[in-house]
C-alpha cells in the first residue's frame, strides 16, 4: 500500500514484542477523513436501516428482519474501517498528486450532460459533451472534434434505433427523427 | 459425454458462430491494445449490445473479448511498454527489453504462442474440471452455499489491487449495494429513496458500466501528458525450435498455475500472471537474463494470465461465483440471457454450456491467427489519440446502459458509479470487489436467510455441516492465513 512506512524487516530491539518502530510520517488529511466518511456512511445506512418496516414473524419465522443483514453489515464495516484508519496512522500511504484540472472538468461535463439530457435532448448531450471533452483533453483540430460529435451521436442514434430498437427519450433532436 | 462433445465440436462447424468470434475476437483485441481499456471494461461495455443476441452467441461475445483482450494486453506490453491490460504487466518486464533489442516480433511471437498454449489448455481443464465440480455441488443446500459465497468474499483479500482490508470493505459496500431494492422474503423496501425502479434490486450493468468503464475514463483524464511511441517492428514471427525447447516447460507449468489460480474465486489473470512469471524466474537456469528480454518471462507471464481465464469460468457457471471482474460481467451476462449458474446449468443445458466451451477454444485458436498476422497494424491502434478515443468510450457507455431498459435512471446510475469507482481508484481502493460483493450479495442474504430457517434461528447448526464447516475454514485461513504468517515470520 505505501513504501513511506515503517521498514518492518529492521531490526527490533524490543526482541519482537514491539514490532514496529516509530512512526515519524503523518497520513494526510484526506486520508484521515476517508475513514471519517466511511464511518459516517456506515451510520446514515443504519439509521435508515431502523426505520424499514419489521417483518411479520409468518415470513421471516426465526431468520432475519430485512433490517438486520444491513446492519450487521455495516457493523463489519465499521469494524475494518477501524483497522484501516489504524493502519492509516502505522503506515501512511504516500501523498497524492491533487486531481488534474481535466478530471474536475469532465465530471462538470458528466453533469452538463445530466442538465442537457433531463431539459433538452439526449443527443444533443452527446454531442456537446463528445466535443467539448475532445478539446478538454488537448484535440487541437476543432474540425476533427466536431467531426466526432456528430458522427458519433448520429450513427449511435441510427445503430440503436434500427438495429436494437431502442427509442431515445423524446427531445430537441429526437423529435425531428421520430417526426 | 458424447452430446457435450457434439454440442462443443458443433461451434466449429457454425459458420455464423466462427463469423462472430472472428470479429469479436478483432475487437477484443483491438480493445486489450488499447491502453485503459481492457477485457472487464470491453465485457461491460457490449454487455448491452449483446442483449438482442441468442444466449450461446451472447456469451461467446462476452468471452471472446475476454480472452482476445487478455492476450492483446500484451501487444502495447511489449511494443510500448504500457500494458493494454493489469494482467500483462508482467510482460512489460521481459517483453519490452527484447523489443528494444529489435526483436519485438519475436517476443510477440513467444507471447501470442503461450497465450494461445494457456488458453485451450484451460478451456480443456474447464471442460473437464466443471461437470466434476458440478456433481459435488448438487450436494449444496443453503448453508454450504452460504459459506461457500463466504468464502468468496474472503478471498477478495488477496486481490491483487489494493490492500486486504481497503478490499473487504469493497466488498462489503457491493453486499451492501445488492440490499436495495425490495427484499426477497418479505418485499419489504429497502434503501429505494422514492425510485420504484429501484424495486427488483440495482440493475448490475450500469453499475458494472459505471465501475469499470466511466471510472477509467475519469482515471485516463489524469493521465494526458503520457505520450506513447511504437518500437519498430518487422514482423511477428513464430518461436523457433530453440525457443521452444526454452520454453516449453514455463509454458506448461504456468498453464497449470494461471487455471489453478484462475478457478479461485475471486483471483484472476492479474495475479496469475504474476505468479507465472515469478515462478518462471525461480525455475529458470538463466535467472540474470531475466528483466533484460528473457524468453522465458514472456512465456511465463503469457501462459499464466490466459490460463487463469478458463479457469476463472469454472467457478463462474458452477457456483455463480465470479473468478474475476470479467466474469462478475459474464455472470451478469448468463443472467440476463436467463441462464442461471450453478451445478443445474450441466444437466439442463448441456448444449448451451459446451457450445460456449467450445467458442472458447476457437477464440483462442482464432488470437492465434489473429495475432501473428495483424500484431502489427493492431500495435498502431493504441497511438490513436486519447482526447478522441474516450469521448467514444462515454457514449457507448451511457447508451449502452439506457438501452437495457431504456431508463434514465440507468444513465445516472453510470454516471454516479463512474465517479464512486474513481474516488475509490484514487484512495488505493479496487473497483473489482465491489462488483463481485453486488453480484455475491443476493446469494449470502437469502443463503443465510433460509439456513437460519432451516435451523430454526440456530445459526450455530451452519458449523454441523461439514461442507459449510469446510468453507468457512478456508475463509478463515484466506483472511486471517497471511496476517499469521507475517507474524510467525516477524517473530523468528
Amino acid at each position: 500500500m505505501s513504501n513511506a512506512g515503517p521498514d518492518k524487516n529492521a531490526v527490533d530491539p524490543s526482541g519482537g514484542r514491539q514490532n514496529v518502530t516509530p512512526q515519524t510520517t503523518r497520513p494526510n488529511l484526506s486520508d484521515i477523513i476517508l475513514p471519517g466518511l466511511i464511518y459516517a456512511f456506515c451510520i446514515v445506512i443504519s439509521l435508515l436501516a431502523m426505520t424499514f418496516e419489521k417483518a411479520p414473524d409468518i415470513f421471516v419465522g426465526k431468520g432475519m428482519q430485512p433490517r438486520s443483514f444491513p446492519l450487521f453489515l455495516m457493523v463489519l464495516v465499521a469494524i475494518l474501517n477501524t483497522i484501516l484508519l489504524r493502519q492509516t496512522f502505522r503506515n501512511p500511504p504516500e501523498k497524492r498528486n491533487a486531481v488534474p484540472y481535466q478530471t474536475w472538468l469532465t465530471m462538470a461535463l458528466m453533469v452538463l450532460f445530466f442538465l442537457i439530457t433531463t431539459y433538452a435532448d439526449m443527443i444533443l448531450a452527446l454531442m456537446v459533451i463528445i466535443f467539448s471533452m475532445a478539446l478538454l483533453w488537448g484535440e487541437r483540430r476543432i474540425w476533427l472534434a466536431l467531426l466526432l460529435a456528430v458522427v458519433t451521436p448520429t450513427t449511435i442514434l441510427l445503430f440503436f434505433d434500427l438495429v436494437l430498437e431502442v427509442r431515445f427519450p423524446r427531445g430537441w433532436i429526437t423529435n425531428l427523427y421520430y417526426k | 459425454m458424447t452430446e457435450a462433445l457434439a454440442a462443443m465440436g458443433s461451434v466449429f462447424l457454425d459458420p455464423y458462430l466462427i463469423g462472430l468470434i472472428a470479429v469479436t475476437t478483432v475487437i477484443g483485441v483491438i480493445i486489450g491494445a488499447l491502453p485503459g481499456l481492457g477485457a472487464t471494461t470491453g465485457a461491460a461495455l457490449l454487455l448491452s449490445f449483446t442483449l438482442t443476441m441468442e444466449p450461446v452467441h451472447a456469451i461467446t461475445v462476452l468471452t471472446t473479448i475476454y480472452v482476445s483482450a487478455t492476450f492483446a494486453g500484451s501487444i502495447t506490453a511489449i511494443l510500448i511498454n504500457t500494458p493494454g491490460t493489469p494482467a500483462a504487466a508482467a510482460t512489460c518486464l521481459d517483453g519490452y527489453p527484447l523489443a528494444q533489442r529489435g526483436e519485438a516480433g519475436r517476443a510477440l511471437g513467444i507471447a501470442v504462442v503461450s497465450s494461445t498454449f494457456g488458453g485451450i489448455f484451460s478451456v480443456i481443464a474447464l471442460a473437464i474440471a466443471a461437470p466434476l465440480l458440478a456433481n459435488v455441488a448438487y450436494e449444496f443446500r443453503p448453508p454450504e452455499y452460504f459459506a461457500l459465497t463466504l468464502f468468496g468474499l474472503s478471498m477478495l483479500a488477496t486481490i491483487s489491487d489494493g490492500g486486504a482490508v481497503k478490499n473487504l470493505i469493497g466488498g462489503l459496500f457491493g453486499v451492501w449495494l445488492a440490499t436495495i431494492g425490495a427484499d426477497h422474503s418479505t418485499s419489504i423496501e429497502r434503501f429505494m429513496f422514492g425510485q420504484y425502479e429501484l424495486y427488483e434490486g440495482l440493475n448490475f450493468i450500469p453499475v458494472m458500466i459505471g465501475l469499470f468503464a466511466m471510472s477509467e475514463l475519469l482515471v485516463q483524464s489524469g493521465r494526458l501528458k503520457f505520450i506513447a511511441q511504437a518500437t519498430r517492428i518487422k514482423a511477428v514471427s513464430l518461436p523457433t525450435m530453440a525457443d521452444f525447447k526454452k520454453i516449453w516447460k514455463t509454458v506448461l507449468r504456468s498453464s497449470g498455475i494461471g487455471t489453478f489460480i484462475g478457478i479461485l474465486p475471486a483471483e484472476g489473470a492479474t495475479v496469475a500472471s504474476m505468479i507465472g512469471y515469478s515462478e518462471a524466474r525461480r525455475w529458470s537456469k538463466n535467472k540474470d537474463e531475466f528483466g533484460k528480454g528473457a524468453i522465458e518471462g514472456i512465456a511465463g507471464a503469457e501462459a499464466a494470465n490466459n490460463a487463469a481465464t478458463g479457469g476463472a469460468m469454472v467457478p463462474t457457471m458452477v457456483l455463480g461465483i465470479p473468478g474475476s471482474g470479467t466474469t462478475a460481467v459474464i455472470l451478469v451476462g448468463l443472467l440476463v440471457h436467463g441462464l442461471r449458474p450453478g451445478p443445474y446449468l450441466f444437466t439442463e443445458q448441456v448444449d448451451t454450456v459446451y457450445s460456449i466451451f467450445g467458442a472458447m477454444l476457437l477464440a483462442n485458436i482464432m488470437f492465434l491467427f489473429i495475432g501473428m498476422f495483424a500484431a502489427k497494424q493492431f500495435a498502431r491502434i493504441s497511438l490513436i489519440p486519447v482526447p478522441l478515443l474516450w469521448p467514444v468510450v462515454f457514449s457507448l457507455a451511457v447508451i449502452g446502459a439506457y438501452s437495457l431498459n431504456q431508463s434514465l435512471l440507468d444513465v445516472w446510475l453510470v454516471l454516479i458509479f463512474g465517479v464512486i469507482g474513481f474516488a475509490m481508484r484514487r484512495f488505493g481502493f479496487a473497483v473489482a470487489p465491489v462488483a463481485i460483493g453486488l453480484i455475491l450479495g443476493h446469494m449470502v442474504e437469502t443463503n443465510l436467510q433460509n439456513s437460519l430457517k432451516m435451523f430454526d434461528g440456530q445459526w450455530w447448526l451452519i458449523l454441523t455441516q461439514p461442507l459449510a464447516l469446510l468453507f468457512i475454514v478456508l475463509s478463515v485461513i484466506s483472511l486471517f492465513g497471511p496476517m499469521v504468517l507475517r507474524h510467525i515470520k516477524s517473530r523468528r
